[in-house]
């Protein structure tokens, strides 16, 4: 069990942290190539709206409309909890530190526990909308869900194991079911829309898209139509 | 690539084969649809910035159906396909399947995905249920333009030879043929408004006016909706007068040549859209004008706003809105509005195209406030504004008549109606158009009009009968 366990949280974690490193970096190299690309048309968005809007939604209060309150608040706490444990936990921290060589400051045990749980409950609440309420069923597919479940799992099983008492199978078995699920987790983020985790800054970036790129309908027209492209 | 129209080279399909689609078409649609609508798209993204978009948003939207909730269309109809989400999503598929590694190696593993003329036909059907209202995008965490995403889908259709025969056929006349307006109005037909609309203000308020056409070296050149000239004639001598009242009669001038400010393409054809602002911009640039003056057209305004700076040339021409304008002349003191003569109950409902930005939120609201007694707003208003039901190019399809005064615009009829308004302004021609065929159809006690109809009732012109003088005897756009 130490082989698979060593294996899982050293070469094969390093592993799955490349590909989601490197699966993210070709979205984010995309859109800087695009804001590079459209260059001086940028002095014509309204930064000022978009920096607005994007405040507006990390203090979500004005989304809590009739509908979404229970969605916006379970979203909310969710983030808050699927950012701040896997990154801040102490024993997070010492695989940073080990595997991938920095630093980042750690929170107690108590507090992690009562953000896990959080996350858990919203994950539920999350998993639950999507079933019972119709509009959202009607626009969710299979990934949809199995992104809920793949990220219960590494949070249940995390817990667990900091937690043996609750453990139903032996602390090295729940370790490794914790450190494969998070493994997963971290190669599945660039190929879902897990990647909106770079993605965000930039999907809010309509006024960029708008600015249309000249000549560009005509290359099209002549493209399919010839060169005497008529409407 | 075939070197010929696409609907040009395809043989008449068989009358049980034609597909119907809520539009009519303007020629046959390629019997290959999926085909042609791959093409299209591969076109598009080929010589556009599109692709960085599809990527984007095919990566991170999440389906949490936030965007349901503000939606107008959704709220009537309950569909899973009026869902913005949905709809772009199934854009997104395209994209996929078809346009990315990722998709293609899925589909060798029987992912199932296949573009079908069906799907096609459906989307056909989607995109232009879609009012491109943009409501969805305030609400999405993201900030997800399914707009934007309805329109390309959009684009590519009609790139593939599905696009409405109404709209289609406008262009057509405003870029390639002889009147270079949407409504085929000729020349003679412009002038001889302008004259009847002179002789108009002149009995109305006795100022003796002739509109300059075609002068050169003035500082606004004017555009409205063309049609306008032939149906809004009380907006038309609003702005005439507050130009005069405000001491600017010299400084602007029409254009014969091209005095439509409509510009279709902004619905569903980045190629149509760059055609007519290109040629929008060459008439200023004949007549040497310095800035473009847009008339109460919601679409119109926001085509020439966000569009001259793209399309318009290193040195764009600034754009300027009528109600700016307007305003600008009312705090500078030039113009006087009698606050005793509209004792209606006036609210103001905002243009998607002009408050969706937040550009024209404020303006319009100060004009009002400083001359009507009894404002109401609806709610929501400003940003967040309901669309009018007739946005996206529906209203020029009077074959989504029903369509749109059963689904598109209930939410805003009920708006009205919660408002208790007698007076509905609406500065969008558009807009104006679909307001008075939803208060006519649900039986709304109130009018719709345009913003400088009211201001042609109130306004104060020295020499002139008083506005009270003239609402007594009858005259004026509320008389009638």
């Amino acid at each position: 069990m130490d082989v698979w366990l060593e294996f899982a949280r050293g070469p094969l974690f390093a592993f799955c942290f490349l590909v989601m490193v490197l699966g993210l970096a070709r979205h984010l190299i995309l859109q800087v190539y695009l804001l590079l690309n459209k260059g001086h048309t940028l002095r014509r968005v309204r930064w000022s709206m978009v920096a607005l809007d994007s405040l507006g939604w990390a203090i979500p209060l004005r989304h809590l409309i009739r509908g979404t309150v229970v969605l916006t608040l379970a979203s909310v706490l969710f983030h808050i909890g699927v950012i701040v444990v896997p990154l801040f936990l102490g024993d997070h921290v010492l695989l940073w530190e080990t595997t991938l060589g920095f630093d980042l400051p750690q929170i107690g045990q108590r507090t992690a526990d009562i953000l896990t749980l959080s996350t858990l409950a919203c994950l539920l609440v999350l998993l639950f909308y999507r079933i019972w309420v119709p509009r959202s069923r009607a626009l969710s597919r299979w990934s949809d869900y199995g992104l809920i479940v793949a990220i219960v799992l590494p949070f249940a099983t995390g817990f667990m194991a900091a937690h043996p008492a609750w453990n139903p199978v032996p602390w090295q078995a729940m370790m490794l079911i914790h450190v494969l699920s998070a493994n997963l987790l971290l190669v599945l983020v660039p190929f879902s829309k897990l990647a909106h985790v770079v993605l965000f800054p930039f999907d809010r970036l309509s006024q960029v898209h708008w600015q249309l790129k000249p000549g560009a309908g005509d290359k099209a027209a002549a493209a399919l139509y010839g060169e005497e492209a008529r409407v | 690539m075939e070197k010929q129209n696409q609907a040009e080279r395809t043989p008449e399909p068989s009358p049980d084969l034609t597909p119907e689609y809520m539009f009519h078409v303007d020629k046959p649609v390629p019997r290959d649809r999926a085909g042609a609508f791959l093409q299209s798209l591969a076109a598009i993204l080929q010589f556009s910035d599109y692709r960085y978009l599809l990527d984007s948003y095919a990566a991170s939207s999440a389906k949490c159906s936030r965007c349901v909730v503000t939606c107008p269309i959704y709220q009537v109809s309950g569909e899973q396909r009026d869902i913005p989400c949905y709809r772009s999503n199934i854009l997104l598929d395209v994209y996929r399947r078809y346009f990315t590694l990722r998709g293609w190696m899925a589909s060798r593993f029987g992912r199932g995905f296949e573009l079908t003329d069906d799907l096609v036909d459906e989307m056909a059907e989607i995109f232009w249920r879609c009012t491109a209202c943009r409501r969805c995008t305030l609400e999405c965490p993201l900030g997800i333009d399914h707009g934007l995403i309805a329109r390309l889908g959009r684009y590519a259709l009609s790139m593939a030879g599905i696009a409405p025969k109404a709209l289609q056929v406008s262009v057509r006349e405003q870029l390639e043929g002889e009147t270079h307006n949407t409504s085929k109005v000729p020349t003679s037909a412009l002038l001889d408004t302008l004259e009847f609309l002179s002789e108009e203000i002149e009995d109305y308020l006795g100022v003796k006016l002739t509109f300059p056409v075609d002068k050169e070296d003035r500082d606004h050149v004017f555009f409205c909706a063309v049609s306008d000239y032939l149906m809004e004639p009380d907006t038309l001598m609003g702005n005439a007068i507050v130009l005069y009242a405000a001491g600017d009669w010299d400084r602007w001038t029409i254009s014969t040549q091209n005095c439509d400010g409509i510009n279709y393409g902004l619905f569903y054809s980045d190629w149509h859209l760059e055609r007519i602002i290109r040629q929008l911009v060459d008439e200023v640039t004949r007549l040497r004008g310095k800035e473009i003056l847009i008339g109460e057209c919601g679409h119109a305004s926001r085509s020439a706003k966000d569009f001259v700076p793209v399309f318009g040339g290193s040195d764009p021409y600034p754009v300027v809105n009528f109600m700016e304008y307007t305003l600008r002349r009312l705090e500078e003191g030039k113009l006087k509005f009698c606050p005793e003569v509209i004792t209606e109950k006036v609210t103001y409902h905002d243009p998607c195209n002009i408050a969706r930005s937040g550009w024209i939120v404020d303006q319009p609201r100060k004009i009002l406030k400083s001359f009507v007694k009894d404002f109401v707003e609806m709610e929501p208003h400003g940003r967040e504004n309901y669309c009018c039901g007739g946005g996206g190019g529906l209203v020029s399809l009077d074959e989504t008549h029903e369509y749109r005064m059963d689904v598109a615009g209930r939410v805003k009829a009920e708006q009205i109606e919660a408002t208790g308004a007698e007076i509905v302004i609406a500065p969008c021609a558009n807009c104006k158009k679909q307001l008075k065929e939803l208060v006519e159809y649900h039986k709304l006690p109130c009018r719709v009009m345009g913003l400088h109809d009211l201001i042609l009732q109130a306004v104060e012109i020295p020499g002139a009968k008083s506005a009270l003088e003239r609402r007594e005897e009858g005259l004026g756009p509320l008389a009638m």
